[in-house]
Formats: C-alpha cells, sequence, structure tokens
C-alpha cells in the first residue's frame, strides 16, 4: 500500500507542455553526476530551489507536463533535492510512462494549478483519489491510475513491480 | 457490440474476448523488438540474468533486435556495445538486423508488418507499423517486462479517429499532412490513445506515406497510430508476413474518443518551427529564412517517395555552395531501388553528401551542427540540440522542401519546383 504524499508544493510550473529538461537545461542533460545535476537544476527559474526545498515536498504542473523529448536525468536531480512526487494537471504519455517505471509517485489532477500556492502544504490521498489542499483545506479529487501504474509505483519501480508479477503467478500456480 | 481495431488486436492477443478502453489486461505480444542501444538494451540483457535469472529466452522467434544507432561506430566503447548485442542474440537465437537500415523500415522489409498483430518496443517512432494495421507501442523501460515474461501488464487505450479527404497537391507530402493534423487537432488530443487514421483520402497515400503519417503519433500524444487494413496493405504483407493472423478493422460504429474530418486537398506545405515539435506553421511564412544544413532521412522520411520528391527538385540543378546536404535513404532495400531508379544519381549530381542508412543524423551524432547553424530536416524532432549545439535550430519540413532549400541556401517554396499533379509518384 502506497504511503500518502505529504508536502510543500516547492515550485509550480505554470508553462503548459513543459519541458522537463528545461529542469537543468538542455546544454546540461548528458550530466551523470548527480550533485553536479543537482547544482545547476532549477538556476533558471529559481535559484535559491537547492536551499529551500526539503525532503518530501512536491512540484506541481499545469497541462500535459513532460511533453518534448524527455530525458532521465532532471527528475533524478530533483529526487535527489528531496522532490517526493508530482501533481499536475495532466502528463505526457513518454514522460509518465518513463517516471513510473522509475516508480516515481505523480498524479493528474485536473484543476490544481487553481487549487494551490507555492509553499502550501499538500497531501495525495491514494485511498481517498482525492489531493488535499492542508493550508486552504479543500481537497480535489485525481484521475485514477491503470492498476498497473499503480502496482509500478507501489513497488517503487518496474523491476520490484515484475518480481511482485512473478512471485503472484508462482503462488497462483502452487 | 463494435469495437475498434485496436480494441480487437489486443483481444486477439490477450485471449480476452470483448475488452474495451480502458481495461486493465496481461497481453502477450506477438513481437517484441528493440535497436541496441545504451541503458536499453545492455541494461535489459544484464538485469534478465541477474536479476531474473533467464539464461536462454524463451520462444526467440518472438523477438528481433536491430543495430541501427551507432552505425558504423566512433568510437570503441560503442564497437563493444555491439558486439554484446551480436552475442546476445547468437546465444538466444534471436533475429539480429545489423547495418540493413534503420530498423523500424527494415522490419517491415522482413516480414514484422503482420496486419491484426501486436508489436512493442521501447522507442516510440514504432508506432509507423501501424501503417499495415497492425498496433505498435513504445513502452520505454517497461520493455523489460516483455523480456521476462510472457505477456506485459497494459491497459486498452481508447483511439481518436482522423479521417482524411482530398488528395494534395504536387509538392505537398505525407509528412505536411502529419504535422498540420498536429496543428488541426493539438499537440495533447490524443495522450494516451490510438491515433487511427481514416477516410477517403487514404487510398491516396502509398504505403511509405502510411509509415511517415504513422511514425510521428507521439506528438498528438498518442502511444500509437493505425491505418484500417486494405487492398494495399495486404498486398504489401501477404507475400513478406512471418506470422498468419486475421486482419482486423474498426467497425463503423465503434466508439472514438474523438473523431475529426480534415480535408487535405488545399494543404500547403508546412515547417515545424523550433524549438518545439507542435509549432506547426505555413513554410510560406518563412519564405527567405536562410538557412545552412539540409537532412533528408530519418525513421519517419527518407523513403523513395521523399527521395523521388528531392530528385524532382534537385534533376539537373547544383545546391547552393557551402549548404551541406545529407541525403540518407532509410534502409539499404530502399538505397538499391533509389539507384536502380537513377535517383542516386541525381542526388549526387546536384552535390548531395549521400550515405548508407542509420539513425544516426537524426540525433547529431554525426552531421553535429555547432552554435549559430540552421538546418532543414527531415528528421523526427526539432526540439533545442538535438542535432547538436543547443543553440542550434532545426526547421522540419518535408523532403521536396529540404532539396528546394538546399538549392536556394534558404527556405523556398517546393512547390515552385513541381509543374503539375503526379509528379511526385
Amino acid at each position: 500500500m502506497l504511503k500518502n504524499l505529504k508536502g510543500r508544493v516547492a515550485f509550480i510550473f505554470d508553462e503548459e507542455d513543459f519541458d522537463v529538461d528545461q529542469i537543468v537545461g538542455v546544454k546540461n542533460i548528458k550530466l551523470r553526476d548527480i550533485d553536479e545535476m543537482a547544482a545547476v537544476a532549477m538556476q533558471s527559474y529559481d535559484p535559491d530551489f537547492a536551499k529551500n526545498v526539503q525532503a518530501g515536498d512536491l512540484l506541481v504542473g499545469n497541462v500535459n507536463f513532460g511533453y518534448g523529448h524527455p530525458h532521465y536525468p532532471p527528475l533524478k536531480a530533483m529526487r535527489h533535492l528531496g522532490i517526493a512526487g508530482i501533481v499536475a494537471e495532466s502528463f505526457s504519455p513518454g514522460y509518465w510512462r518513463g517516471e513510473v517505471a522509475n516508480g516515481f509517485p505523480q498524479v493528474a489532477c485536473p484543476g490544481i494549478m487553481e487549487f494551490v500556492d507555492r509553499w502550501d502544504q499538500i497531501e495525495v490521498d491514494w485511498q481517498g483519489g482525492v489531493v488535499r489542499n492542508l493550508t486552504k483545506g479543500a481537497e480535489r479529487p485525481f484521475d485514477p491510475l491503470s492498476k498497473g501504474d499503480l502496482d509500478m509505483i507501489s513497488a517503487g519501480g518496474l523491476e520490484g513491480f515484475i518480481k511482485n508479477k512473478i512471485q503472484q503467478e508462482k503462488k497462483a500456480q502452487s | 457490440m463494435p469495437f475498434t481495431i485496436a480494441e480487437k488486436i489486443l483481444a486477439r492477443a490477450a485471449g480476452q474476448a470483448g475488452l474495451t478502453a480502458g481495461d486493465d489486461i496481461q497481453v502477450k505480444p506477438d513481437f517484441v523488438h528493440a535497436y541496441d542501444f545504451p541503458g536499453y538494451t545492455d541494461v535489459i540483457f544484464k538485469t534478465m540474468k541477474e536479476e531474473f535469472g533467464i539464461d536462454q529466452i524463451p520462444e526467440p522467434e518472438r523477438y528481433a533486435i536491430f543495430i541501427d544507432h551507432m552505425v558504423p561506430a566512433i568510437d570503441p566503447k560503442e564497437e563493444l556495445l555491439h558486439a554484446g548485442t551480436r552475442e546476445w542474440c547468437a546465444d538466444n537465437n534471436v533475429a539480429l538486423f545489423e547495418r540493413k537500415g534503420i530498423g523500424h523500415q527494415v522490419a517491415s522489409e522482413v516480414g514484422y508488418a503482420v496486419p491484426g498483430s501486436f508489436l512493442v518496443h521501447f522507442d516510440g517512432h514504432i508506432s509507423q507499423m501501424g501503417a499495415f494495421g497492425m498496433l505498435a507501442v513504445g513502452l520505454r523501460r517497461h520493455l523489460l517486462e516483455a523480456f521476462v515474461r510472457e505477456t506485459i501488464t497494459f491497459q486498452v487505450p481508447a483511439t481518436t479517429r482522423v479521417n482524411l479527404t482530398g488528395k494534395l497537391q504536387p509538392g505537398v507530402m505525407a509528412r505536411d499532412v502529419f504535422h498540420h493534423v498536429v496543428r488541426t487537432i493539438g499537440p495533447r488530443s490524443c495522450n494516451f490513445q490510438v491515433l487511427e487514421f481514416g477516410g477517403d483520402g487514404m487510398m491516396n497515400f502509398t504505403i511509405a506515406d502510411r509509415q511517415t503519417l504513422c511514425g510521428l503519433a507521439m506528438f498528438t500524444g498518442a502511444i500509437t497510430a493505425i491505418v484500417n487494413p486494405d487492398e494495399m496493405t495486404l498486398a504489401y504483407t501477404g507475400p513478406l508476413a512471418c506470422l498468419e493472423l486475421d486482419p482486423v478493422c474498426s467497425d463503423d460504429d465503434a466508439e472514438f474518443a474523438a473523431v475529426h474530418d480534415i480535408d487535405i486537398s488545399d494543404l500547403a506545405p508546412i515547417v515545424v518551427v523550433p524549438p518545439n515539435p507542435s509549432n506547426t506553421e505555413d513554410l510560406t511564412d518563412h519564405l527567405g529564412l536562410e538557412v545552412h544544413t539540409g537532412y533528408l532521412g530519418s525513421c519517419a522520411s527518407g523513403r523513395l517517395e521523399d527521395l523521388r520528391a528531392a530528385a524532382q527538385v534537385l534533376k539537373g540543378r547544383k545546391i547552393k555552395e557551402g549548404f551541406a546536404l545529407h541525403v540518407i535513404p532509410t534502409s539499404n532495400v530502399i538505397m538499391a531501388r533509389a539507384a536502380e531508379e537513377g535517383l542516386i544519381t541525381i542526388l549526387a549530381d546536384a552535390g548531395a553528401f549521400i550515405s548508407s542508412s542509420s539513425c544516426d543524423y537524426c540525433f547529431g551524432r554525426i552531421a553535429t551542427m555547432s552554435a549559430g547553424q540552421r538546418a532543414v530536416s527531415t528528421g523526427t524532432l526539432n526540439v533545442r540540440g538535438r542535432m547538436g549545439s543547443p543553440d542550434s535550430e532545426i526547421y522540419i519540413c518535408n523532403a521536396a522542401a529540404v532539396a528546394a532549400a538546399a538549392l536556394e541556401g534558404k527556405i523556398a517554396d517546393p512547390r515552385d519546383y513541381f509543374d503539375g499533379p503526379g509528379d511526385t509518384q
């Protein structure tokens, strides 16, 4: 069972069709060292981001978050800085699939952009199917995830998910 | 109950009748394809062995590996990756297609174009196999599941239908149609869905045109694209298909998430302006913009229709001094046909730099651009840094427009080089 995400909104990407490569900048996309990536992350959005972010914080995005030709390093850098998940109006499929395979919790919550301000405390309630704004005392439903995606995020990513499947199959056979 | 072609294919492959959009299923792909690439195939091969204890892949005939990136290798690490791939394929009795061309095209030449089949790959441009009435989906890293289990976890997608009507003007190509579709229905119109092409206009599109239409589905947010098989499809696939399946089509009254009717009779050439694959504009709004290099190739374009169109523009002319025009036919078979037709001679005489098939031009691994350079390209993508420096630019257009720009050193209207209907054929 997934533990609810609970954290502050560390940043709101208000751009539609947001290309996540912009988080580190295209010229840094081939960096492999996680500390180097984290050091350049968010520089063009908020130079003090790394200083202010804390473990468990969440990001909020607009419609079709992840459009373009997404690479993995930007979100790796964000996780390294403590980001625990993303709530967006909607996601671009290629990006969504890639991050689900990484076991990174994300939900599409139509209306989220009007529902939160930066640094609000929010909670993703998996059981209740809602995103709760704890600062403002209100909640909104998020789009249900496919069973596969939910199981994969719960398993911490692709490999764990497949191992669980194989185990279940073995159990069913015996 | 009526069904879409995607629903029917998945129902057959999952062995579960009556599936509809939204159903969570376990489904067995008929084919599992991949090209060797660091972080994908090498990781899959290693993970299979070390994490899942699989020494020998069951049913190797369902699998095929392609070596089309990093061809030819430019550093020993790349050659080592290829060597590892060759060894894995030999050990597992899995078919390997090396240096035959871009895998998504080669797949259609060697028998994997099977109407009604379900194919998975990690790469999204595999959607072009949808041209043959099959469901071909790029799963990214989820492809691992198809290497370690018989079935994959999947959700039956909804379908958006685009009906095309009319016939293109000379100098306007299938490539323009796809980008016009993005412009008309939007870059997220088909998110997580299948983009299905139909309508009376389809009969005017050749097999290659259909591959072009389907290969870029991801830029509408779709997980793949598909064309209902017709006589043209079956005439192509019949003699080659490595698997016998009954072709299926969407029922007339199938439930679509949306239906769009698009008339292409008056469509003018388009250009996709950097740095975003959804920035589709009329090419005529950018006439005269200076460009320094041109790329005619990729899995989306670079087939005979594209080479013929370029030859039509370049025949008896010379490309502008200093302009670098790279022409890379999508496969060796296409290269050979183009040579037979005399197209290679025309392109070489005009001053084109013609190379054997490789994916490497499309992502700037070779013919790399420096800051300030600007390309016209039939490649797949125009995001920053795709073909070299993040400060170079890519204007995507059709093959004839790439050729016209090569002559003039600036964005030019390809229609000026076509006298009348039928010249592109």
